[in-house]
């Protein structure tokens, strides 16, 4: 059955709370409305208003508490809406889910997962377009997934709700309405495993969420010029698929990491300096990132576009290293 | 009299022990045994011993930075406090969480943020599961005037008076934000009360440096939460009798000031009440003065003689 990733998350939700009483969903906007994007949309129908609660404006409160519910018996799965809010919580988010059962002793699990929406959306502007997984990919002890399709973004989120340590789960604002043959059966996709989501030889091109689907269209334009181009995409920024990553760069000897966020401090100056410290005999060009541009988004389209990664410029980083 | 024997008796004994801690921590600071930083909550004793004397089993405790021994009321010994203060594997968390993170699970105590305030949106938390489990446990957390003044308090008071969250906020008013005065930086006479009537919650203030009031007070308001009525707020009136941390030079107030405020002791006014109406004997107050001493003097020796944690468990205890 087609569905789309806003409807594959919910079903996740969904199909976790059916198993599991101590689940309970809140944040803005989540109950009647089912979410600004839908995602809880059914919810309160089948669960009842026990279930799932709608919150004030209230970042800080909505995941501080979720904290503490995690660590007396509940499973809470909180949205924050728009993943730019994560930042009005950063302090619970960095200090509090991160260090608590570090801080405190291993009795003190955390299983939350705060869901939000990132990446740019067509006129969004600075302060709802971001993707701020690198700012939480800092703060040890929390898990961070992001979802590039319909598949993974219902067995991820499933692994995220099991898991007994704080999750953030970016979801990105243009895959809500993607659709996917996803199976009946029930399944997970397992935390901190990447997928080669498509086969080369010349270039390792690791890409993350929606870049996932830039980097594939990169990839074709690229074989019709003999160039072989192999897309990671790593699911879970943290646990990091290092492994998957090193295979492959040891096979193509190349490497183009592709973010969204802005290039300064990204995503990709991570992946680039792992790869040199392990294996920098192994590379045959420079470690090319591919990223925004660092300014606050503009909300004129024409800047937005010109701002964000797109297949034409992952072409020209990898015709730039050959 | 309207308590009896073994309450009273009770409440002497934290009281000391919960003094008495804080004087041998600031002791074994001045010695420079301590890694990092403490914050002596000495003269503040009451309003933790008045508010846990009302508590059920089960119940949850979210502390802060001050009068971290008040956890010993919880059930965490003496032993385990020292070994995490002197940051030893024997310690609560071997070490790694330090003064401020003295803390059990299964004791109810559920951790404590070290930016003050983060943690009343935690403490908020446990009364969200306390409601929807329905099992009956009340959570009991402090702040400061202080952070009376940050936003996540008032979050979580929103959160918890819109959901009727079984949790009684208790604000230890010392008067002091590190060297700055509540009067210049908080526009209410009362910053635990007086904010408590914007979430329409129940709120009292009592003497804190009176265990009994403290103690009547919060039975009261415990009383009313567990009835399933929502959030209540107890402010209870002190002063900080020393400095923010170890070393401050308290500049910004006057000796004399401190040094008549500290006349309003917490244990002379229960001793006096004691002796007054005969619950204890001068020589039963000497006898509990003096066993503590001796069982501080081995909770400190066990903590020192405990090993370091290991470097090669630095990872322990967290799994990404």
């Amino acid at each position: 059955m087609q569905i789309t990733y806003a409807q594959a998350l919910g079903d996740a939700i969904k199909e976790e709370m059916r198993q599991d009483y101590s689940i309970m969903v809140y944040g803005e906007d989540v109950a009647e409305h089912g979410g600004i994007f839908g995602v809880t949309r059914g919810i309160l129908e089948e669960f009842g208003s026990e279930r799932i609660k709608n919150t004030p404006i209230s970042e800080t409160a909505i995941v501080g508490s979720a904290i503490g519910a995690a660590m007396t018996g509940m499973r809470p799965c909180v949205e924050l809406m728009y993943a730019d809010f994560m930042l009005v919580a950063f302090n619970e988010l960095f200090h509090c889910c991160g260090k608590w059962r570090y801080l405190h002793g291993p009795e003190y699990k955390l299983p939350l997962v705060v869901r939000c929406a990132m990446g740019y959306s067509f006129g969004a502007g600075a302060e709802h377009s971001n993707c701020f997984e690198s700012l939480f990919m800092h703060a040890p002890g929390v898990t961070i997934i992001c979802p590039s399709n319909p598949y993974d973004a219902k067995g991820l989120l499933k692994s995220a709700i099991r898991s007994d340590n704080p999750v953030l789960c970016f979801e990105h604002k243009q895959l809500y309405k993607v659709k996917a043959e996803i199976p009946k059966e029930e399944y997970t996709v397992p935390l901190g495993i990447a997928e080669i989501k498509r086969a080369g030889t010349d270039v390792t091109i690791i890409a993350i969420s929606l870049m996932v689907r830039e980097a594939m269209s990169a990839a074709k334009e690229l074989a019709k010029a003999g160039i072989s181009a192999e897309v990671i995409d790593p699911r879970t920024l943290v646990p990091f698929d290092k492994e998957a990553v090193l295979r492959s760069v040891k096979k193509t000897h190349r490497a183009v990491i592709v973010e969204e966020s802005n290039k300064r401090m990204g995503i990709g100056a991570e992946i680039a300096a792992m790869i040199q410290e392990e294996m920098i005999d192994e590379l045959d060009a420079p470690i090319m990132r591919v990223a925004s541009l660092d300014v606050p988004l503009p909300y004129s389209l024409k800047l937005e576009a010109y701002s964000v990664p797109n297949p034409h410029k992952i072409v020209e980083a990898v015709k730039s290293m050959l | 009299m309207k308590y009896d024997k073994a309450f009273l008796e009770g409440l002497y004994k934290e009281l000391l022990t919960l003094r008495m801690t804080e004087e041998k921590l600031v002791e074994i600071y001045a010695l420079g045994k301590v890694p990092g930083h403490i914050h002596s909550g000495v003269g503040e004793e009451a309003a933790f011993v008045g508010t846990l004397a009302t508590k059920h089993e089960g119940d949850y405790y979210k502390g802060h930075h001050r009068l971290i021994a008040a956890v010993h009321m919880m059930g965490i010994s003496l032993e385990e406090i020292f070994a995490e203060i002197l940051g030893k594997e024997t310690g609560t968390s071997g070490g790694r969480g330090g003064v401020n993170h003295i803390a059990d699970l299964n004791k109810g105590v559920i951790g404590t943020a070290g930016s003050l305030g983060c943690d009343m949106v935690v403490s908020v938390g446990a009364a969200l599961s306390a409601k929807y489990f329905n099992n009956g446990r009340l959570v009991y957390s402090y702040y400061g005037d202080g952070t009376s003044s940050r936003g996540s308090l008032h979050e979580a008071m929103n959160l918890a008076a819109i959901w009727k969250l079984p949790i009684l906020f208790v604000c230890t008013n010392n008067q002091f934000a590190i060297s700055t005065h509540e009067s210049t930086t908080i526009p209410v006479s009362n910053p635990g009360a007086d904010r408590a009537s914007a979430y329409g919650m129940l709120a009292k203030v009592a003497d804190g440096t009176d265990v009994l009031a403290v103690y009547e007070a919060t039975k009261e308001l415990t009383e009313y939460i567990r009835s399933g009525n929502g959030p209540a707020v107890l402010e209870t009136k002190c002063y900080r009798w020393r400095g923010h941390f170890e070393g401050d030079q308290t500049k910004y107030r006057s000796a004399e000031e401190a040094e008549c405020q500290r006349q309003n002791c917490c244990i002379k006014k229960l001793e006096g009440y004691l002796l007054e109406h005969g619950v204890m004997t001068k020589e039963d107050m000497d006898f509990e003065k003096k066993d503590l001493e001796v069982r501080l003097e081995q909770a400190v020796a066990f903590a020192e003689e405990s090993p370091e944690p290991k470097a090669e468990e630095i990872f322990r205890n967290l799994y990404v």
